[in-house]
Protein backbone atom coordinates (compact mmCIF):
# COMPACT_ATOMS: atom_id res chain seq x y z
CA UNK A 1 0.00 0.00 0.00
CA UNK A 2 2.82 2.32 1.00
CA UNK A 3 4.59 1.72 -2.28
CA UNK A 4 1.45 2.61 -4.18
CA UNK A 5 1.06 5.82 -2.16
CA UNK A 6 4.67 6.77 -2.88
CA UNK A 7 4.16 5.97 -6.53
CA UNK A 8 1.07 8.16 -6.74
CA UNK A 9 2.89 10.96 -4.91
CA UNK A 10 5.84 10.65 -7.28
CA UNK A 11 3.54 10.84 -10.30
CA UNK A 12 1.70 13.79 -8.80
CA UNK A 13 5.02 15.56 -8.13
CA UNK A 14 6.23 14.76 -11.62
CA UNK A 15 3.24 16.41 -13.17
CA UNK A 16 3.07 19.20 -10.58
CA UNK A 17 2.82 22.47 -12.40
CA UNK A 18 4.04 21.05 -15.69
CA UNK A 19 2.75 22.51 -18.88
CA UNK A 20 4.50 21.57 -22.07
CA UNK A 21 6.19 24.19 -24.20
CA UNK A 22 3.27 24.58 -26.51
CA UNK A 23 1.20 25.75 -23.55
CA UNK A 24 3.35 28.54 -22.05
CA UNK A 25 5.68 30.54 -24.28
CA UNK A 26 6.61 33.59 -22.23
CA UNK A 27 6.13 35.02 -18.78
CA UNK A 28 6.37 38.37 -17.10
CA UNK A 29 7.63 37.83 -13.57
CA UNK A 30 7.51 40.60 -11.03
CA UNK A 31 9.62 39.88 -7.94
CA UNK A 32 8.86 41.35 -4.54
CA UNK A 33 11.09 42.24 -1.63
CA UNK A 34 14.05 43.80 -3.39
CA UNK A 35 15.37 47.06 -4.77
CA UNK A 36 19.04 46.78 -5.64
CA UNK A 37 20.60 45.29 -8.75
CA UNK A 38 22.64 42.77 -6.75
CA UNK A 39 19.35 41.23 -5.55
CA UNK A 40 18.00 41.23 -9.11
CA UNK A 41 21.15 39.56 -10.35
CA UNK A 42 20.89 36.86 -7.67
CA UNK A 43 17.29 36.24 -8.77
CA UNK A 44 18.17 36.09 -12.45
CA UNK A 45 21.07 33.68 -11.85
CA UNK A 46 18.77 31.49 -9.79
CA UNK A 47 16.13 31.44 -12.56
CA UNK A 48 18.74 30.67 -15.20
CA UNK A 49 19.42 27.29 -13.58
CA UNK A 50 15.99 26.14 -14.84
CA UNK A 51 16.37 23.97 -17.93
CA UNK A 52 13.21 25.27 -19.60
CA UNK A 53 14.23 28.95 -19.48
CA UNK A 54 15.66 30.27 -22.72
CA UNK A 55 16.25 33.98 -22.08
CA UNK A 56 15.63 36.45 -19.28
CA UNK A 57 15.39 40.19 -19.79
CA UNK A 58 15.34 42.13 -16.53
CA UNK A 59 13.90 45.54 -15.80
CA UNK A 60 15.95 46.55 -12.77
CA UNK A 61 13.75 49.53 -11.96
CA UNK A 62 10.54 47.55 -11.63
CA UNK A 63 12.16 44.23 -10.60
CA UNK A 64 10.38 42.56 -13.48
CA UNK A 65 11.82 39.75 -15.58
CA UNK A 66 10.60 38.93 -19.08
CA UNK A 67 11.19 35.20 -19.48
CA UNK A 68 11.16 33.34 -22.77
CA UNK A 69 10.82 29.58 -22.51
CA UNK A 70 12.40 26.89 -24.65
CA UNK A 71 10.06 25.47 -27.29
CA UNK A 72 10.80 21.82 -26.58
CA UNK A 73 10.75 21.88 -22.77
CA UNK A 74 7.86 21.71 -20.33
CA UNK A 75 7.44 24.82 -18.20
CA UNK A 76 6.96 24.31 -14.46
CA UNK A 77 5.63 27.45 -12.81
CA UNK A 78 6.18 25.99 -9.32
CA UNK A 79 9.91 25.75 -10.01
CA UNK A 80 9.95 29.41 -11.07
CA UNK A 81 8.44 30.30 -7.71
CA UNK A 82 10.96 28.10 -5.88
CA UNK A 83 13.91 29.73 -7.63
CA UNK A 84 12.72 33.21 -6.72
CA UNK A 85 12.35 32.12 -3.10
CA UNK A 86 15.78 30.47 -3.16
CA UNK A 87 17.29 33.81 -4.11
CA UNK A 88 15.63 35.22 -1.00
CA UNK A 89 12.59 36.94 -2.48
CA UNK A 90 8.94 36.35 -3.43
CA UNK A 91 6.85 36.25 -6.57
CA UNK A 92 4.74 39.40 -6.67
CA UNK A 93 3.04 38.68 -9.96
CA UNK A 94 3.50 36.06 -12.67
CA UNK A 95 1.70 36.70 -15.98
CA UNK A 96 2.13 33.84 -18.42
CA UNK A 97 1.20 33.65 -22.06
CA UNK A 98 -0.74 30.43 -22.58
CA UNK A 99 -1.25 29.10 -26.08
CA UNK A 100 -4.60 27.37 -25.75
CA UNK A 101 -5.70 24.87 -28.32
CA UNK A 102 -9.33 23.97 -27.85
CA UNK A 103 -9.16 23.82 -24.05
CA UNK A 104 -12.59 23.03 -22.61
CA UNK A 105 -13.40 24.54 -19.22
CA UNK A 106 -16.03 22.77 -17.14
CA UNK A 107 -18.69 24.43 -14.97
CA UNK A 108 -16.04 25.05 -12.29
CA UNK A 109 -13.59 26.65 -14.72
CA UNK A 110 -11.35 23.57 -14.69
CA UNK A 111 -9.64 22.24 -17.77
CA UNK A 112 -6.75 20.15 -19.03
CA UNK A 113 -3.84 21.83 -20.84
CA UNK A 114 -1.42 19.16 -22.02
CA UNK A 115 -0.34 17.35 -18.87
CA UNK A 116 -1.43 20.20 -16.58
CA UNK A 117 -4.73 20.94 -14.97
CA UNK A 118 -5.77 24.57 -14.78
CA UNK A 119 -8.62 26.26 -13.03
CA UNK A 120 -9.69 29.62 -14.43
CA UNK A 121 -11.24 31.64 -11.63
CA UNK A 122 -12.97 34.14 -13.91
CA UNK A 123 -14.18 31.92 -16.78
CA UNK A 124 -16.40 28.83 -16.80
CA UNK A 125 -18.02 26.49 -19.31
CA UNK A 126 -16.22 27.79 -22.37
CA UNK A 127 -13.58 26.77 -24.87
CA UNK A 128 -10.24 28.62 -24.88
CA UNK A 129 -8.18 29.14 -28.00
CA UNK A 130 -5.13 31.12 -29.03
CA UNK A 131 -2.66 33.21 -27.05
CA UNK A 132 -4.11 34.25 -23.72
CA UNK A 133 -2.39 36.19 -20.93
CA UNK A 134 -3.03 34.40 -17.67
CA UNK A 135 -2.02 35.50 -14.18
CA UNK A 136 -1.14 32.69 -11.81
CA UNK A 137 -2.98 33.41 -8.57
CA UNK A 138 -1.98 30.42 -6.44
CA UNK A 139 -0.45 30.74 -2.98
CA UNK A 140 3.04 32.34 -3.08
CA UNK A 141 2.45 33.57 -6.64
CA UNK A 142 0.76 36.72 -5.38
CA UNK A 143 1.36 38.65 -2.13
CA UNK A 144 0.14 36.81 0.99
CA UNK A 145 -2.60 39.34 1.78
CA UNK A 146 -3.93 39.19 -1.79
CA UNK A 147 -4.03 35.40 -1.62
CA UNK A 148 -5.90 35.51 1.69
CA UNK A 149 -8.49 37.82 0.18
CA UNK A 150 -8.97 35.59 -2.87
CA UNK A 151 -9.15 32.44 -0.74
CA UNK A 152 -11.92 34.01 1.33
CA UNK A 153 -13.69 35.08 -1.86
CA UNK A 154 -13.59 31.70 -3.62
CA UNK A 155 -13.85 29.39 -0.59
CA UNK A 156 -12.49 26.54 -2.69
CA UNK A 157 -10.45 23.68 -1.23
CA UNK A 158 -8.42 23.33 -4.43
CA UNK A 159 -7.59 27.04 -4.48
CA UNK A 160 -6.54 27.03 -0.82
CA UNK A 161 -4.19 24.07 -1.26
CA UNK A 162 -3.32 24.23 -4.97
CA UNK A 163 -4.25 20.57 -5.24
CA UNK A 164 -7.41 18.67 -6.07
CA UNK A 165 -8.56 15.18 -7.02
CA UNK A 166 -8.61 14.70 -10.79
CA UNK A 167 -9.65 11.27 -12.08
CA UNK A 168 -9.10 9.89 -8.57
CA UNK A 169 -5.53 11.17 -8.28
CA UNK A 170 -4.29 14.08 -6.16
CA UNK A 171 -3.16 16.58 -8.78
CA UNK A 172 -1.60 20.04 -8.80
CA UNK A 173 -4.16 22.48 -10.12
CA UNK A 174 -2.81 25.79 -11.40
CA UNK A 175 -5.25 28.58 -10.62
CA UNK A 176 -5.27 31.46 -13.07
CA UNK A 177 -7.23 34.52 -14.05
CA UNK A 178 -7.46 35.56 -17.68
CA UNK B 1 36.70 56.14 42.22
CA UNK B 2 38.13 52.84 43.40
CA UNK B 3 38.19 50.31 40.59
CA UNK B 4 37.16 46.87 41.66
CA UNK B 5 36.62 44.86 38.53
CA UNK B 6 36.15 41.61 40.44
CA UNK B 7 33.25 42.86 42.49
CA UNK B 8 30.67 42.63 39.73
CA UNK B 9 31.22 39.04 38.82
CA UNK B 10 28.06 36.96 38.63
CA UNK B 11 25.96 39.42 40.52
CA UNK B 12 23.23 38.72 38.08
CA UNK B 13 22.22 35.47 36.48
CA UNK B 14 21.37 35.23 32.77
CA UNK B 15 19.65 38.53 32.03
CA UNK B 16 16.52 37.15 30.41
CA UNK B 17 14.46 40.05 31.58
CA UNK B 18 16.75 42.57 29.93
CA UNK B 19 16.49 40.67 26.69
CA UNK B 20 12.71 40.54 26.86
CA UNK B 21 12.41 44.23 27.63
CA UNK B 22 14.86 45.22 24.93
CA UNK B 23 13.17 42.95 22.38
CA UNK B 24 9.81 44.49 23.17
CA UNK B 25 11.27 47.98 22.81
CA UNK B 26 12.92 47.05 19.57
CA UNK B 27 9.72 45.60 18.12
CA UNK B 28 7.87 48.75 19.05
CA UNK B 29 10.50 50.99 17.54
CA UNK B 30 11.13 48.90 14.43
CA UNK B 31 8.33 50.66 12.59
CA UNK B 32 11.15 53.05 11.75
CA UNK B 33 12.46 51.32 8.06
CA UNK B 34 17.77 50.20 0.73
CA UNK B 35 20.06 49.32 1.46
CA UNK B 36 20.74 46.60 3.88
CA UNK B 37 24.20 45.35 3.07
CA UNK B 38 25.35 46.84 6.34
CA UNK B 39 29.03 47.30 6.98
CA UNK B 40 29.16 46.90 10.78
CA UNK B 41 26.17 44.59 11.27
CA UNK B 42 24.18 41.91 9.47
CA UNK B 43 20.65 42.34 8.08
CA UNK B 44 17.80 39.88 8.67
CA UNK B 45 17.88 38.92 4.99
CA UNK B 46 20.03 36.02 3.91
CA UNK B 47 22.34 35.60 0.99
CA UNK B 48 20.86 33.60 -1.92
CA UNK B 49 20.62 29.84 -1.56
CA UNK B 50 23.48 27.79 -3.10
CA UNK B 51 25.71 30.86 -3.24
CA UNK B 52 29.12 31.60 -1.77
CA UNK B 53 30.47 34.94 -0.64
CA UNK B 54 34.13 35.66 0.03
CA UNK B 55 35.21 38.61 2.14
CA UNK B 56 38.48 40.17 3.10
CA UNK B 57 38.22 42.78 5.86
CA UNK B 58 40.89 44.96 7.38
CA UNK B 59 40.33 46.88 10.61
CA UNK B 60 42.75 49.31 12.18
CA UNK B 61 42.85 51.39 15.33
CA UNK B 62 45.20 52.95 17.80
CA UNK B 63 45.98 50.89 20.91
CA UNK B 64 49.11 52.53 22.19
CA UNK B 65 50.44 52.34 18.65
CA UNK B 66 48.59 51.56 15.45
CA UNK B 67 47.38 47.97 15.24
CA UNK B 68 45.33 46.22 12.62
CA UNK B 69 43.43 43.00 12.05
CA UNK B 70 42.75 41.13 8.83
CA UNK B 71 39.71 38.89 8.56
CA UNK B 72 39.26 36.45 5.69
CA UNK B 73 35.69 35.19 5.63
CA UNK B 74 33.63 32.67 3.68
CA UNK B 75 29.82 32.87 3.60
CA UNK B 76 27.52 30.11 2.40
CA UNK B 77 23.78 30.17 1.69
CA UNK B 78 22.54 26.66 2.45
CA UNK B 79 18.91 27.30 1.63
CA UNK B 80 16.59 30.28 1.46
CA UNK B 81 16.48 30.55 5.26
CA UNK B 82 19.82 29.33 6.57
CA UNK B 83 23.28 30.76 5.99
CA UNK B 84 26.65 30.63 7.74
CA UNK B 85 29.93 32.53 7.91
CA UNK B 86 33.37 31.23 8.84
CA UNK B 87 36.05 33.76 9.74
CA UNK B 88 39.74 33.73 10.59
CA UNK B 89 41.43 36.51 12.57
CA UNK B 90 44.99 37.73 12.04
CA UNK B 91 46.46 40.73 13.86
CA UNK B 92 49.54 42.38 15.28
CA UNK B 93 47.82 43.34 18.52
CA UNK B 94 50.16 41.24 20.65
CA UNK B 95 53.38 41.85 18.74
CA UNK B 96 54.07 39.93 15.58
CA UNK B 97 51.26 39.46 13.02
CA UNK B 98 49.70 36.08 13.77
CA UNK B 99 46.58 33.96 13.51
CA UNK B 100 44.69 34.73 16.68
CA UNK B 101 41.46 32.80 16.26
CA UNK B 102 38.33 32.10 14.29
CA UNK B 103 34.57 32.33 14.41
CA UNK B 104 31.50 30.53 13.11
CA UNK B 105 28.26 32.43 12.58
CA UNK B 106 24.87 31.10 11.50
CA UNK B 107 21.70 32.99 10.72
CA UNK B 108 18.18 31.64 10.28
CA UNK B 109 15.45 33.76 8.72
CA UNK B 110 12.14 33.03 10.42
CA UNK B 111 10.01 35.89 9.16
CA UNK B 112 9.62 37.25 5.66
CA UNK B 113 6.96 39.65 4.53
CA UNK B 114 7.66 40.83 0.97
CA UNK B 115 5.95 43.49 -1.06
CA UNK B 116 6.91 45.46 -4.13
CA UNK B 117 10.24 47.15 -3.33
CA UNK B 118 9.79 46.52 0.37
CA UNK B 119 10.10 43.79 2.94
CA UNK B 120 10.04 43.18 6.65
CA UNK B 121 12.19 40.31 7.83
CA UNK B 122 13.26 38.70 11.05
CA UNK B 123 16.16 36.35 11.74
CA UNK B 124 17.87 34.67 14.67
CA UNK B 125 21.61 34.23 14.76
CA UNK B 126 24.30 32.55 16.80
CA UNK B 127 28.08 32.89 16.92
CA UNK B 128 30.84 30.78 18.39
CA UNK B 129 34.32 32.28 18.57
CA UNK B 130 37.80 31.49 19.73
CA UNK B 131 40.79 33.78 20.25
CA UNK B 132 44.26 33.41 21.69
CA UNK B 133 44.35 37.04 22.79
CA UNK B 134 44.82 37.88 26.49
CA UNK B 135 41.76 39.39 28.19
CA UNK B 136 41.95 42.67 30.11
CA UNK B 137 38.56 44.39 29.72
CA UNK B 138 34.86 43.82 30.32
CA UNK B 139 34.33 44.42 26.62
CA UNK B 140 33.69 41.37 24.44
CA UNK B 141 34.53 41.31 20.75
CA UNK B 142 33.80 37.91 19.25
CA UNK B 143 35.38 38.98 15.97
CA UNK B 144 38.97 38.59 17.05
CA UNK B 145 39.47 39.47 20.71
CA UNK B 146 37.49 36.92 22.73
CA UNK B 147 36.48 33.30 22.95
CA UNK B 148 32.77 33.02 23.62
CA UNK B 149 29.31 32.72 22.17
CA UNK B 150 26.57 35.08 21.10
CA UNK B 151 22.88 34.70 20.28
CA UNK B 152 20.48 37.31 19.03
CA UNK B 153 17.70 38.50 16.79
CA UNK B 154 17.64 41.00 13.96
CA UNK B 155 14.74 42.68 12.19
CA UNK B 156 15.08 44.57 8.92
CA UNK B 157 12.64 46.79 7.06
CA UNK B 158 13.33 47.69 3.44
CA UNK B 159 11.38 50.66 2.05
CA UNK B 160 12.40 51.23 -1.53
CA UNK B 161 15.84 52.87 -1.31
CA UNK B 162 16.00 52.99 2.48
CA UNK B 163 16.65 50.06 4.78
CA UNK B 164 16.44 50.10 8.56
CA UNK B 165 17.56 47.34 10.83
CA UNK B 166 17.73 46.59 14.53
CA UNK B 167 19.76 43.90 16.26
CA UNK B 168 19.70 42.68 19.83
CA UNK B 169 22.09 40.08 21.16
CA UNK B 170 23.50 38.48 24.27
CA UNK B 171 27.12 37.42 24.40
CA UNK B 172 29.19 35.60 26.94
CA UNK B 173 32.94 35.11 27.08
CA UNK B 174 34.37 31.71 27.96
CA UNK B 175 36.28 31.72 31.25
CA UNK B 176 40.02 31.29 30.79
CA UNK B 177 42.26 32.16 33.73
CA UNK B 178 45.42 31.61 31.70
CA UNK B 179 44.53 34.37 29.27
CA UNK B 180 43.31 36.77 31.97
CA UNK B 181 45.74 39.60 32.70
CA UNK B 182 46.23 40.09 36.46
CA UNK B 183 44.67 43.17 38.08
CA UNK B 184 42.67 43.92 34.96
CA UNK B 185 38.95 43.81 34.17
CA UNK B 186 37.65 40.54 32.83
CA UNK B 187 35.01 39.72 30.20
CA UNK B 188 31.83 38.08 31.45
CA UNK B 189 28.71 38.90 29.49
CA UNK B 190 27.33 41.77 27.45
CA UNK B 191 24.15 42.84 25.74
CA UNK B 192 24.79 44.12 22.26
CA UNK B 193 22.47 46.20 20.15
CA UNK B 194 22.58 48.09 16.90
CA UNK B 195 20.33 50.33 14.86
CA UNK B 196 21.36 50.58 11.24
CA UNK B 197 20.20 52.61 8.28
CA UNK B 198 21.24 52.34 4.68
CA UNK B 199 20.35 54.34 1.60
CA UNK B 200 20.81 53.53 -2.08
CA UNK B 201 22.10 56.82 -3.43
CA UNK B 202 23.15 55.83 -6.96
CA UNK B 203 22.07 55.01 -9.56
CA UNK B 204 18.84 57.00 -9.62
CA UNK B 205 17.65 54.90 -12.55
CA UNK B 206 18.95 51.45 -13.38
CA UNK B 207 20.09 50.61 -16.88
CA UNK B 208 21.95 47.35 -16.41
CA UNK B 209 23.78 45.11 -13.94
CA UNK B 210 27.13 46.77 -14.63
CA UNK B 211 26.23 50.15 -13.23
CA UNK B 212 27.98 50.74 -9.91
CA UNK B 213 25.65 51.12 -6.92
CA UNK B 214 26.60 53.63 -4.28
CA UNK B 215 25.18 53.12 -0.79
CA UNK B 216 25.44 55.28 2.33
CA UNK B 217 25.20 53.84 5.83
CA UNK B 218 24.85 55.12 9.32
CA UNK B 219 24.83 52.73 12.24
CA UNK B 220 24.57 53.06 16.00
CA UNK B 221 26.40 50.25 17.78
CA UNK B 222 26.14 49.69 21.51
CA UNK B 223 27.13 47.26 24.22
CA UNK B 224 26.11 47.11 27.87
CA UNK B 225 27.28 44.91 30.70
CA UNK B 226 24.01 43.85 32.36
CA UNK B 227 25.86 43.16 35.62
CA UNK B 228 27.04 46.69 36.23
CA UNK B 229 25.59 48.94 33.56
CA UNK B 230 28.98 49.77 32.04
CA UNK B 231 28.42 50.44 28.39
CA UNK B 232 29.42 52.25 25.25
CA UNK B 233 27.72 53.60 22.17
CA UNK B 234 29.46 54.11 18.83
CA UNK B 235 28.38 55.95 15.72
CA UNK B 236 29.51 54.26 12.54
CA UNK B 237 29.15 55.96 9.16
CA UNK B 238 30.16 54.00 6.06
CA UNK B 239 30.14 54.12 2.28
CA UNK B 240 29.78 51.22 -0.11
CA UNK B 241 30.21 50.62 -3.79
CA UNK B 242 28.71 47.55 -5.46
CA UNK B 243 30.35 46.71 -8.79
CA UNK B 244 28.78 44.54 -11.50
CA UNK B 245 26.01 43.69 -9.04
CA UNK B 246 28.28 41.17 -7.32
CA UNK B 247 31.41 42.78 -5.87
CA UNK B 248 31.16 44.92 -2.78
CA UNK B 249 33.66 47.46 -1.48
CA UNK B 250 33.04 48.92 1.99
CA UNK B 251 34.77 51.65 3.94
CA UNK B 252 33.64 52.77 7.37
CA UNK B 253 34.70 54.30 10.64
CA UNK B 254 33.25 53.75 14.10
CA UNK B 255 33.82 56.15 16.96
CA UNK B 256 32.69 56.22 20.55
CA UNK B 257 30.17 58.91 21.44
CA UNK B 258 29.63 57.78 25.02
CA UNK B 259 31.03 55.01 27.16
CA UNK B 260 32.69 53.84 30.33
CA UNK B 261 34.07 50.40 29.54
CA UNK B 262 37.79 50.58 30.24
CA UNK B 263 40.26 49.43 27.59
CA UNK B 264 37.44 48.53 25.22
CA UNK B 265 38.05 46.96 21.82
CA UNK B 266 37.32 48.37 18.34
CA UNK B 267 37.49 51.93 19.61
CA UNK B 268 37.72 54.61 16.91
CA UNK B 269 38.35 51.97 14.28
CA UNK B 270 38.35 52.09 10.50
CA UNK B 271 37.15 49.17 8.42
CA UNK B 272 37.74 48.39 4.75
CA UNK B 273 36.30 45.33 3.07
CA UNK B 274 36.15 43.58 -0.26
CA UNK B 275 33.36 41.08 -0.87
CA UNK B 276 32.82 38.84 -3.85
CA UNK B 277 29.54 37.01 -4.42
CA UNK B 278 29.38 33.82 -6.43
CA UNK B 279 25.75 33.08 -7.18
CA UNK B 280 24.48 29.53 -7.66
CA UNK B 281 27.84 27.80 -7.44
CA UNK B 282 26.64 25.02 -5.09
CA UNK B 283 24.37 22.35 -6.46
Amino acid sequence: MKTITYFICAIALFFAGNASAQQISTAELQVNGLTCSMCSQATEKSLKTLGFVETITPDLNTNTFMIKFKKDKAVNVDLIKQKVQAAGFSVGNLITTFNFNNVKLDANGQGQVGSSVINVLNAKSQVLNGNVKATIVDKNFIPANAFKKKAAQFKSESYASGFGIVNGVKTRIIHITI
Amino acid sequence: MVLKPESFILRFSFPMMYIQIMTALLLLSSAVKSQELYVFSEPASNMPSKSIGIRLTNEGMSQGGFVNRTIPEVMIGFNKNLMAHAQGFFSDMDGRYRLEGGSLYAKYRFLSNDNQKSHFRGAAFARLSTSKRPTYTQDINLEGDNSGFQGGVVFTQLLHKLALSGTLSYMQAFKDEEKQQPMMDRPEQLLGYSLSSGYLLLPFVYKNYNQPNFNLYFEVLGKTNPANGRSYVDFAPAVQVVLNSRTRVDAGYRFEVAGNIRNRYTRNMYLVRLELNLFNVLH
